[in-house]
């Protein structure tokens, strides 16, 4: 039934389950796309068992706030980053200051959206790159819109932005937002409760049946190829074309001087990596992160793992999965980083091998590896059946 | 209770607690009657098809006593001691997997790897306080005991328990075997990792 209701309807986004850091890690507590989502039951996340992914399903309104909240850059609209931002390159004009605006604000301005939290840094960025002086948000009170579950996003979208701004040495007041009054009558009203009517449902069931003629159903066809099993899914590293984008952006700002900033790194899609000697080399921080920032080098007996800033999105997916919890993220992080395309090296280690098993590990912290280190014999097993014997407890 | 390196947050071990159901399959081996004839070890990798150097069951012997010393009576002895996965209550290897391939069915109760998912990281190994994850390196998956679960899905035992020429191993339901448990005073040998309580399923009567 259920592949029945989702049959005709279609999502207004794509989601790359790849790029989400909860599909990846179960122990990734992220809720960045559920938490702005203003559509009731649009977004859903596993729960634990299974697929731990997001899924976006036909109750999403298209607003965009996923979006721009996701940090991997996982979830995109049917009109992509890049189309939205070609149509910004036609309206700016030079040294003057670019207007955006929701449906709902009063008052002229150059981009008008269905909702400003559909704007991303490098969208907001981008007149700014095509010669405009400054940026304003023009948003009304959010307060009194269906939408206004996602207001803190352009917030957030707003802030880091000048920050990102004044990071580049062009100053902060030159994205500014300016609270104006509603203008249009037109209100977003969100569906009550459920993804589509009766009617709907029906009328794109017979849509489709008419498109595929006498062709068996999509569903049957799909069956027939066995799904990729997890672990090779894993080992793909998507590109995150919103990080991409907004790197392009800030390359090609006009009259760039960076300066570094450093700022505090919670709620920053942005951080900083530190390994410490407890790192056993397992690799698993590199496997999991969903936009490949950290890679690993293995040369003549060395161990090196390399980080790229630039391409970190501060998920947390490593620090939460590292077993022996090596890996952390600064407090704080330089915004400069994005504008440099270096790769630090976050330990280098040589590689040993256990004294027990042979396994290779990075002997920093031990001779043993982790399998081993309880009892030198090598199984675990035989110092625990001891407890059986003597009575245990 | 002992206690094993603490690097499973208790947190995390606790969640994984609250996925329990109301049954438990579990196995109940009587050390005592056990002659260590490995045919559980032997029959388990017949039926699971296991590699060199992978083992879901392990047959460790212990000896004891002391014959050296003449001012006392020889008292040697040699017990054997079958270790299967323990199906934990809480398992530590849930709470360590980092990509969620660990699950305790809620049905009943057995722990499964979920191969699909697996990436080989081990850390379900580091984790268990009972050495019952096992590194598969053909297939670069972690495995271990499913108490035969396609046999029991099927209605019948694990192979080990069919196997078993001394009679000491049994199948069944943690409350329904807790009869016969309480005659022969089995109990679960439990060891804490990071301050929780594992809450082994696996019963064991000793001498």
């Amino acid at each position: 039934m259920n592949s029945l209701i989702e049959l005709g309807l279609q999502v207004p986004v794509r989601l790359d389950s790849t790029l989400c850091s909860r599909f990846r890690s179960t122990k990734s507590e992220c809720a960045a796309c559920a938490v702005v989502c203003p559509a009731p039951g649009a977004v859903r996340l596993g729960d634990g068992a299974g697929n731990n992914g997001a899924e976006i399903n036909a109750a999403c309104v298209a607003c965009g706030a996923c979006v721009s909240a996701c940090p991997n850059g996982a979830i995109r609209l049917l009109e992509d980053d890049q189309r939205v931002a070609e149509r910004i390159a036609q309206k700016v004009h030079s040294g003057e200051t670019f207007r955006f605006a929701c449906n709902r604000a009063k008052g002229r301005a150059e981009m008008v959206l269905p909702c400003l939290s559909r704007l991303t840094e490098a969208l907001v960025l981008e007149p700014i790159r095509r010669g405009a002086q400054q940026v304003e948000l023009r948003a009304p009170d959010c307060s009194g819109c269906g939408l206004r579950k996602t207001a803190q996003q352009w917030e957030r979208t707003l802030v880091f932005s000048q920050a990102l701004c004044e990071s580049a040495g062009l100053g902060a007041a030159r994205i500014s937002s300016v609270q104006v009054q509603v203008g249009n009558a037109e209100e977003i009203r969100l569906p009550a409760r459920g993804p589509s009517s009766r009617r709907r449902l029906f009328g794109s069931i017979a849509e489709r049946w008419k498109a595929s003629g006498d062709a068996p159903l999509e569903t049957e066809a799909g069956e027939e190829a066995e799904p990729e099993p997890f672990r090779e899914i894993v080992k793909r590293h998507s590109e995150n074309s919103k990080r991409t984008d907004l790197l392009r952006v800030l390359d090609a700002l006009p009259g760039l001087k960076v300066t570094p900033k450093e700022v505090v790194t919670v709620g920053l899609p942005l951080a900083q990596l530190e390994v410490d000697s407890r790192c056993v080399g397992c690799n698993v921080c590199e496997t999991l992160c969903p936009t490949g920032a950290l890679t690993h080098r293995e040369e003549g007996g060395n161990y090196a793992l390399d980080f790229d800033a630039a391409h970190c999105t501060g998920c947390r997916v490593c620090e939460l999965a590292c077993y022996h919890q090596a890996l952390h993220l600064r407090e704080t992080v330089d915004l400069s980083l994005l504008f440099q395309r270096s790769r630090v090296t976050l330990i280098s280690a040589r590689l040993a091998n256990c004294q027990a098993c042979g396994e290779r590990i990075l002997g920093t912290a031990s001779t043993f590896c982790p399998t081993c280190q309880v009892k030198a014999s090598g199984d675990r097993r035989d110092s625990v059946a001891r407890l059986f014997f003597s009575g245990g407890n | 209770m002992s206690e094993y390196s603490p690097i499973v947050p208790r947190e995390a071990i606790e969640r994984s607690f609250a996925k329990q159901g109301p049954k438990q399959y579990t196995l109940w081996v009587d050390i005592e009657h056990c002659i260590g004839c490995n045919a559980c070890t032997i029959a388990c990798k017949a039926e699971n098809n296991t590699p060199v150097g992978v083992d879901y069951n392990r047959v460790i012997e212990i000896e004891e006593g002391d014959f050296r010393d003449a001012s006392k009576t020889p008292n040697v002895g040699v017990t054997f001691v079958p270790m299967p996965c323990m199906h934990c209550g809480q398992p530590a290897c849930q709470a360590a997997c980092p990509v969620g391939a660990i699950t305790k069915r809620k049905e009943d109760g057995i722990v499964l790897i979920n191969k699909d998912k697996c990436i080989g990281c081990r850390y379900c190994a580091w984790a268990c306080p009972y050495g019952a994850p096992q590194f598969n390196a053909e297939a670069k998956i972690m495995e271990k005991c499913t108490l035969c679960v396609h046999r029991t899905d099927k209605g019948l035992v694990p192979a080990c328990v069919t196997t078993c020429p001394a009679k000491v191993r049994f199948f069944g339901e943690l409350n329904e075997l807790t009869m016969v448990m309480r005659e022969k005073r089995a109990k679960g040998v439990s060891i804490s990792v990071g301050g929780a309580d594992t809450k082994p399923s696996v019963q064991y009567t000793s001498k």
